[in-house]
């Protein structure tokens, strides 16, 4: 049986980081394949309860990313999608699940390079923490 | 500065008295306030116009068996009501009100919110299955006598918010002695209704002041003795796991709960159903998984959504058929993340709700979580 890969939830907001994304890949930019995207029309449209959600179906990790602060599309989305964060990040830790699980960034339209790097971490972190056993007991 | 009412022989009966005569003088149009139901075990929210309904009512009532913010809602849900409504709530409740208010599902323009000092409130399963002894009970708490805590809701043992909330007015009658209770205007509709009864707030209320204080002390070191408890039990997965085990999936806490007002939740929702193919799986991948698969997520869930209006009311433990703390992990959670934002659910109508405002430059830890990948040039400028 092959190594075992991680399986990563990326949520990218639809005018930075997805264009991001988009641009890592026309220039080529080589990163691992470990990442399914969902693309939202904001960061500020996530829900803390996707990432529940998420970790709960079986993903490994969840990566959101929007607008760097003060480029949102939509003025201030990203900074109501950064309060939710803090409010879950403490959350998640309490209820056992390892922080690196679950991150948060900001890569713009421009920077395909930074979201390669941004993959390229994500995983390996989440590589490191072995397959999500959390939010399921285990009998 | 207060205006006082005197007593006589009955705190709640000079309360009615009070509420009765705003009525005959046509200060408001109608009066919410609690009455026995027939049956005499429980008791129901009543609107009354008409002044002679009031001899029946209760000002305080032992039992919460509606969310009173609920009962608001009902009136107010599609606009600010066509008359005056006085509200005669419980502090959680106001503050509950208030809470919905900022959601935008009360409408506060048309009504008076009125609260009392609460000396907390008698279980509902107790109070139906003896409610004499329950009255009894309540009578002791209103006394300021000492009751042992097993006997009384859990979450009014450890609430630091009995008394004093952002009402239009507010009944102070702790450290009175049961002889007068001052009326306390909260904001200018209180104070109209003092000036339109002649009622001077010139009384001093420095005797109330230091017993709200003692008794704040007092609730302050058992509820931080409750929290430490609480979060032992809840701490790590498997904790939580164990709590919420009993959980039979009612969704009583929800219904019960005043803040969880959406129309259709999410976890009534298509999309929150989970694939039975992909629950198969896990059971296959996981070992074994437990069915209904979303219990967990279905509290941590609600916790995320509402946790920042949360008001520790303790409705949802009441509500609860299996027994599970309900109240005392929100309450913990709730205390955490409303801290987070220094704020405090239903204290003050002005402050926002944490997730209608933000500063630019807060948080910045949560961003820099990726820190090997250093930021790039901007996109636009």
């Amino acid at each position: 049986m092959s190594e075992w890969q991680p399986r990563i939830l990326a949520i990218l907001c639809n005018w930075c980081s997805y264009a991001g994304a988009d641009l890592a890949g026309v220039s080529r930019i080589q990163y691992p394949p470990s990442i399914r995207v969902i693309r939202v029309p904001c960061s500020g449209r996530v829900d803390q309860l996707f990432i529940l959600k998420s970790l709960q179906s079986g993903f490994d990790g969840v990566l959101v990313s929007g607008c760097h602060p003060g480029d949102c599309h939509y003025i201030s989305g990203n900074y109501v999608a950064r309060r939710k964060f803090a409010l879950l990040k403490p959350l998640l830790e309490f209820i056992g699940i390892e922080p690196d699980r679950v991150q948060f960034s900001w890569i713009s339209a421009g920077e395909g390079e930074r979201f390669a790097e941004v993959i390229t971490k994500i995983t390996e972190d989440v590589r490191k923490l072995g397959p999500s056993k959390r939010l399921v007991k285990k009998t | 500065m207060a205006a006082v009412l005197p007593v006589g022989s009955d705190l709640s009966g000079a309360m009615n008295r009070f509420l009765k005569t705003i009525l005959e003088k046509d200060i408001v149009d109608a009066v919410l306030m609690p009455m026995k139901v027939p049956s005499g075990d429980s008791f129901a929210w009543i609107i009354m116009s008409d002044s002679s309904i009031v001899d029946d009512a209760e000002a305080m009532a032992p039992v919460m068996p509606v969310q009173g913010a609920r009962a608001l809602r009902s009136l107010t849900r599609k606009g600010e009501g066509s008359i005056r409504v006085l509200a005669l709530m419980r502090p959680c409740e106001i503050r509950a009100a208030i809470e919905l208010s900022k959601l935008g599902q009360v409408k506060t323009e048309n009504l008076i919110l009125a609260a009392y000092d609460c000396p907390g409130a008698v279980p509902m399963d107790s109070f139906v299955s003896d409610p004499s002894s329950g009255e009894d009970l309540f009578r002791k708490m209103l006394a300021g006598e000492d009751v042992s805590a097993g006997e009384v809701k859990p979450s009014c043992t450890s609430c630091v918010e009995f008394s004093m909330t952002d009402a239009d007015l507010h009944f102070g009658h702790f450290g009175l002695g049961g002889t007068e209770v001052l009326l306390i205007p909260g904001s200018p509709k209180g104070m109209e209704i003092l000036e339109a009864l002649e009622l001077p707030a010139d009384r001093e209320t420095s005797i109330w002041d230091e017993a709200v204080r003692k008794r704040r002390e007092k609730q302050v070191a058992s509820r931080d003795a409750a929290f430490e408890e609480t979060g032992e039990n809840i701490r790590g997965v498997q904790g939580m796991l164990n709590v919420f085990a009993d959980c039979i999936s009612c969704r009583n806490c929800r219904a019960a709960c005043p803040i969880c007002y959406c129309r259709l939740c999410h976890f009534e929702s298509e999309t929150a159903k989970q694939d039975p193919n992909s629950r198969l799986d896990s059971a296959v991948t996981r070992g074994g998984i437990s069915l209904p698969a979303d219990r967990m997520l279905f509290h941590t869930g609600r916790m995320t959504h509402m946790s920042l209006s949360c008001v520790s009311c303790g409705q949802c433990s009441d509500a609860c058929p299996a027994d599970i703390p309900v109240a005392q992990v929100f309450s913990f959670v709730a205390d955490r993340t409303q801290k987070a934002f220094e704020y405090s659910a239903g204290r003050n109508d002005g402050d926002p709700l944490p997730l209608r405002s933000f500063m630019k430059s807060e948080l910045s830890g949560i961003h820099e979580m990726v820190s090997d990948a250093e930021p790039g040039g901007h996109a636009h400028e």
